[in-house]
């Protein structure tokens, strides 16, 4: 049957960056938080940027994520992000510059657009959880 | 005289250079296992993402994407070329130059304009005394290329292509093969092909730990998840090229140095064989000359 623990794999690419059991786990999906119980179902979905949420019993771990993608199988929940971060390693201050900079990018294009959101998404992320 | 203390001079010399590139050969050994293990840590993300490539293509999308598609009418081609920042590691840096300056030319007759960046010291004024026009330098990268400083590489290429300033790009690297072969080699990273599709009819719809298929739910859809794997796939691939090329370097110097500390053992072997034999007959001349003041005297 079911674990009763959800295996959690982070990997990015330099290194697997952590690997751990847990009793749940919150995810930001692009349209917002995502959790995950043991047993979910298989699936693979785009993450955003923010909040990675390990709850095991009472204690919570957090993490920042930089989009990516998960992957759910039998075996496991794959995170695979650019970036892991603990919240208290994020550089506010360039989180403030890249979102001061991308605001002045001009979209004349539905690349440059796309661009420029997923910018301004990451930066707005970085500094709702920096500490 | 003089002949033995420049003898003796230069074995000490010599002594001290063998010292020196013993160490050296020991610090690219050392940087070769760390750069070793970055590049052994750094495959595990590569593996997830084909078998999320390879999950996507068993649910049946059709893989497309404006980084997949090879544009017909090449007019702009950029190139990468990765090099090292220091020398003394044989022909490390020559055989790169040398294939970059090949593809350069072949380039010049096929696209007008393009690009050239370099990484790497020895190779930007390598190239620069070339004649060649350089747009953008890296000297960031060492033994332990850094993903960050990569995917922003990457990112700006992507960007190029998308928006077709550039229609194809091209990388010179040294490819690692095995830790006794590792070749200079010049690649077309875009438009990008190795993404690892099974075909689709190939067996492998049986798969997964319990040999159960597994039907994946994909959010928000499988198409727009492709659009984000592949050019995630692709700032994977450039930073496989750094790794390999910090590997190779390493390496290189390694049995650059290795092939130094033992030449100069044998040139210390022989000039303390030229010494020694140069001290003797100095001996046997003097007891001569002692000997002839003797019986001189005698």
């Amino acid at each position: 049957m079911a674990d009763k623990q959800v295996r959690c794999v982070v990997v990015t690419p330099e290194k697997t960056a952590l690997e751990a059991s847990c009793d749940s786990l919150t995810l930001p999906l692009y349209d917002g938080e995502f959790g995950i119980l043991p047993g979910r179902a298989p699936m693979v979905g785009r993450l955003g940027f923010g909040l990675l949420k390990m709850r095991n019993g009472t204690s919570t771990t957090d993490w920042f994520v930089d989009g990516g993608f998960v992957q759910v199988t039998r075996d496991g929940v794959f995170v695979l992000t650019d970036r892991l971060l603990k919240p208290d390693q994020i550089d506010k201050k360039q989180a403030e510059e890249d979102l001061a900079k991308a605001m002045t990018i001009k979209t004349n294009s539905q690349e440059t657009h796309a661009l420029k959101e997923r910018t301004l998404t990451q930066a707005r992320a970085k500094m709702r959880l920096a500490k | 005289m003089a002949n033995i203390r420049q003898l003796d001079k230069r074995r000490k010399s010599v002594k001290n250079i063998r010292k020196i590139t013993r160490t050296m050969e020991l610090i690219a050994t050392a940087r070769f296992k760390k750069a070793m293990d970055r590049a052994a840590a750094a495959t595990d993300y590569t593996k997830r993402i084909t078998q999320i490539v390879q999950d996507l293509a068993k649910s049946g999308t059709d893989v497309s994407h404006p980084l997949l598609v090879a544009r017909s009418e090449i007019k702009s081609i950029d190139m990468l070329v990765l090099t090292a920042n220091r020398g003394l590691c044989g022909g490390y840096n020559g055989n790169l130059v040398k294939a970059a300056t090949v593809r350069r030319n072949e380039i010049k007759q096929q696209a007008a304009n393009g690009q050239l960046s370099v990484s790497g010291k020895k190779g930007i004024s390598a190239l620069r005394f070339a004649g060649m026009p350089i747009e953008h330098t890296f000297t960031e990268f060492d033994d332990q290329p850094a993903y960050d400083a990569v995917a922003r590489i990457a990112d700006s290429l992507i960007e190029r292509y998308i928006t077709g300033k550039v229609d194809r790009v091209d990388v010179v690297y040294t490819k690692f093969l095995s830790s006794s072969k590792q070749i200079a080699t010049v690649e077309t990273l875009l438009p990008f092909s190795s993404l690892e599709m099974p075909s689709a009819d190939s067996s492998k719809a049986v798969s997964g730990s319990q040999g159960i298929r597994d039907d994946y739910e994909f959010l928000p859809s499988a198409g727009a998840i492709l659009e984000e794997v592949v050019p995630a796939s692709f700032r994977a691939r450039l930073f496989k090229c750094f790794l390999d090329a910090a590997v190779s370097e390493q390496i290189a110097r390694m049995v650059a140095m290795k092939g130094a500390t033992e030449n100069a053992g044998d040139l210390i072997k022989s000039l303390s064989r030229t010494y020694n034999r140069a001290r003797q007959s100095k001996i046997t001349g003097e007891i001569m000359e002692i000997i002839g003041g003797v019986e001189a005297l005698g």
